[in-house]
């Protein structure tokens, strides 16, 4: 049995291996020069003692150079979304085209081949999300050396958010295919759902998965722990009345503000909400718990409703 | 070997076309003592009917002791078929000729006589069927 | 024929939301025959195939096949139960030797070798994809799954109705061959009555998800008749008979009746009823118009 469902099965996982082989097609040679650039120009050295103008030239213009392909990498954050949909069709096909009922009347029970078709996919899923995690994250090394691993591309596409990701898009299109029965229908709307969900994830629910801190700090001197973190929002109040605020997490005001210019005899105050990067591993870990929870309930109404209703 | 035929729009049950045609060759001598009739799963292919039907007819063909069926073998044209024997056609044949006169006398056409005579041939094979039934 | 029966079914419903697609259904399929299931789309054939084959659940009654659930006992029951479901459905993209293994796969007691000599028997070549080939010979292939696993059982909804005649006869006469070879009940669903008499000896007929006829093709013919005479009510022989279709013209009426006992009336032309016609007789046929109290009995036998 769990031949036949892998045989039909065969067709989507080739492709979900074709579209890993092309990523690593682009980020294997990339990586390696990217990490030899990164030996070579000694920017560890910067980063670990202070940096001074020759080091943030050096950092600036190394960032600059793999600017276009850390831009595509950040799409990478789509994977999941493709592979999940994708490994969701064997089960609406069998569906759409009647082929269940030539299953479910060989002699096995219907439980058995829910069970071992959608287990498949699932296994499949997380293999595939977990086998672009690393490799993107073996890509990123140097980079979230720079710029911590709590930039949205770096930490949507590392750690293991990826395979949260992954499941919610299989359950969310199945659970569309168990409704519809039509393949093209449920895995569009089930990837433009994931993609939806995924941008209030980004900008919006992250930031309530663990309880964020308060920074407060005069000046221009922008506290260093900023610059890996993830910031929420940020105000600047000038005696105690706002003058500014921003709640998108696009660079610190304070080192751009001109209030917080030397001499300008204002009492500027800079206040931020942020993550830091040791909430790396716990908002991971809950995002894609939270992810794979949701998925899972739809794959299970998925089983469920095709277990109980389909003739 | 013998093939059948059936003809739908004949009116007479399919398992009775084939005891007809089965008589009918042992007559002619296209099937001789000892010869095997086709199979049933043979005659099911060819004709594309319920086995039941073929059964049906070698059965009858058995009561008649036209034909014997050996277990596991096949079905048999038997050693000394009982039909209508040859003179008894002659005097028919005459019998028919004096009919057809009369009928034509009686200003009957060559498709009156021949809806006459289908007629008396189904009625009397459906009290043939009663008759073994 | 034995008197076992393959199928029993006692008051089986099914229900969809609030319309009810069978009703009331009781029937008996005796070993051994080839059943004709008849009546127009959406009378209830393929719900009733279904809950035959423990694809449905029924909502009302009960269904038993081999003596068994074919739903609760799915496992057991569909080893002996050999489907053919409407279109044939197949994995297009499996090779014909891939089907057969699916097959072999799925069920525990599988003739690999009847299989592959049927395949190569229809001059089909074992490693073309199934969706390359035609529909009769797709409708074969899922034949041969149905078939290879030696079911006791062969249940086949509306498999000619998209098929060319010569294709259709093919696959009807691979159907005959298991039932002469193997002793088959076969149950096989359509709404083209024509080519079913010489195949089938049995007879259902659905309308509306009720059961209307039932019982050897044979007994059903030999016990309607369609009476032609001068015009006159049908009260009279309403009394004794069922009336089941009248019609007039200004000087002459015909009925189709089910009769009990002889007809004894002189007045009335009498003539046998072919399969066809006692289908469609059925078909317009109200089912709440009253039958008459005494129990039917053959005619003429």
């Amino acid at each position: 049995m769990t031949w036949v469902a892998w045989r039909l099965q065969r067709t989507e996982t080739l492709v979900a291996l074709l579209v890993l082989a092309l990523v690593a097609v682009l980020l294997v040679p990339t990586g390696i020069s990217m990490a030899n650039a990164y030996h070579h120009d000694g920017i560890g050295s910067c980063l670990s003692s202070n940096p001074g103008f020759a080091c943030s030239n050096k950092i600036g213009a190394f960032q600059s150079q793999y600017q276009t392909l850390n831009f595509i990498t950040n799409w990478f954050t789509l994977l999941p979304g493709v592979l999940g949909v994708l490994l969701a069709a064997p089960f609406i096909l069998d569906l759409e085209h009647g082929t269940y009922r030539l299953a479910w009347t060989q002699s096995i029970t219907r439980r058995r081949w829910l069970l071992i078709k959608l287990g498949l996919a699932v296994l499949a899923v997380i293999a595939a999300n977990e086998a672009l995690s690393l490799l993107i994250s073996w890509w990123r090394a140097p980079l979230t050396q720079i710029t911590g691993r709590l930039d949205s591309g770096t930490y949507d596409t590392t750690g293991t958010v990826a395979i949260g990701y992954g499941l919610f898009a299989l359950g969310l299109a199945l659970a569309l295919g168990a409704l519809w029965r039509r393949s093209a229908v449920s895995l569009t709307v089930g990837f433009v759902g994931y993609f939806a969900v995924r941008i209030i994830d980004e900008y919006w629910l992250r930031g309530k998965l663990v309880s964020p801190l308060h920074a407060v700090w005069h000046g221009t001197q922008v506290p260093g722990y900023l610059s890996s973190a993830s910031i929420l929002s940020q105000t600047v109040t000038v005696n105690g009345r706002v003058v500014e605020s921003n709640s998108s997490s696009g660079g610190v005001l304070g080192a751009h503000s001109q209030l917080a210019a030397p001499g300008s005899g204002q009492h500027a105050v800079f206040h931020a909400t942020y993550q830091p990067a040791s909430f790396f591993w716990t908002l991971q870990i809950r995002e894609t718990l939270l992810f794979t929870a949701v998925g899972a309930a739809m794959l299970l109404f998925a089983a469920w409703w095709t277990y109980r209703r389909a003739v | 070997m013998i093939a059948f035929h059936l003809d739908n729009r004949s009116g007479v049950p399919a398992y009775l076309q084939l005891v007809l045609q089965v008589r009918h060759a042992v007559r002619m001598g296209i099937l001789r003592p000892g010869d095997q009739l086709p199979t049933v799963k043979e005659v099911v292919s060819s004709l594309t009917i319920n086995p039941n039907t073929v059964l049906h007819a070698y059965r009858q063909l058995d009561m008649e002791r036209l034909v014997e069926g050996r277990r596991g073998v096949g079905t048999f044209v038997a050693e000394n078929p009982q039909l209508v024997p040859p003179d008894g056609l002659d005097a028919l044949r005459a019998t028919l000729e004096r009919w057809v006169t009369s009928a034509r006398g009686l200003g009957l056409d060559d498709e009156a006589m021949a809806g006459l005579f289908g007629e008396a041939v189904r009625g009397s094979s459906s009290t043939d069927e009663s008759k073994v039934a | 024929m034995s008197d076992f029966c393959v199928v029993r079914t006692r008051g089986l419903g099914k229900r969809y939301g609030a319309a009810w697609a069978l009703r009331d259904c009781t029937l008996e399929i005796p070993s051994g025959t080839v059943t004709a299931l008849v009546g127009s789309n959406g009378a209830g054939k393929t719900t009733l195939l279904h809950l035959i084959t423990g694809l449905g659940r029924p909502t009302d009654g009960s269904v038993e096949v081999l003596g068994r659930s074919p739903r609760d006992e799915a496992q057991n029951v569909l080893q002996d139960v050999g489907f053919v479901a409407q279109d044939h459905p197949l994995y297009r993209n499996l090779s014909i030797a891939e089907t057969l293994d699916l097959g072999r796969r799925l069920n525990p007691h599988w003739d690999g070798e009847y299989a592959r000599e049927r395949v190569s028997r229809l001059g089909l070549d074992p490693g073309h994809r199934v969706g390359k080939l035609s529909g009769g010979q797709q409708a074969q292939i899922a034949l041969t799954l149905a078939l290879a696993k030696r079911p006791q059982l062969l249940v086949l909804d509306e498999p000619v109705a998209s098929l060319d005649p010569l294709a259709r006869r093919e696959f009807l006469s691979g159907v005959l061959e298991a039932v002469a070879e193997a002793g088959v009940t076969v149950i096989l669903s359509s709404h083209i009555v024509s080519e079913l008499e010489r195949v089938c000896d049995h007879l259902i007929t659905l309308a509306a998800g009720h059961t209307q006829l039932e019982g050897s093709i044979e007994e059903l013919l030999a016990c309607h008749r369609i009476l032609i005479g001068p015009r006159a009510d049908a009260a009279s022989v309403a009394r004794v008979h069922n009336v089941i279709r009248e019609s007039h013209t200004e000087r002459q009426t015909t009925l189709l009746v089910r009769a009990n006992g002889h007809v004894y009336d002189t007045c009335w032309q009498q003539h046998e009823v072919d399969l066809e016609e006692l289908v469609l007789a059925y078909m317009g046929y109200d089912p709440g118009t009253p039958l008459a109290a005494a129990p039917l009995e053959p005619v003429a036998r």
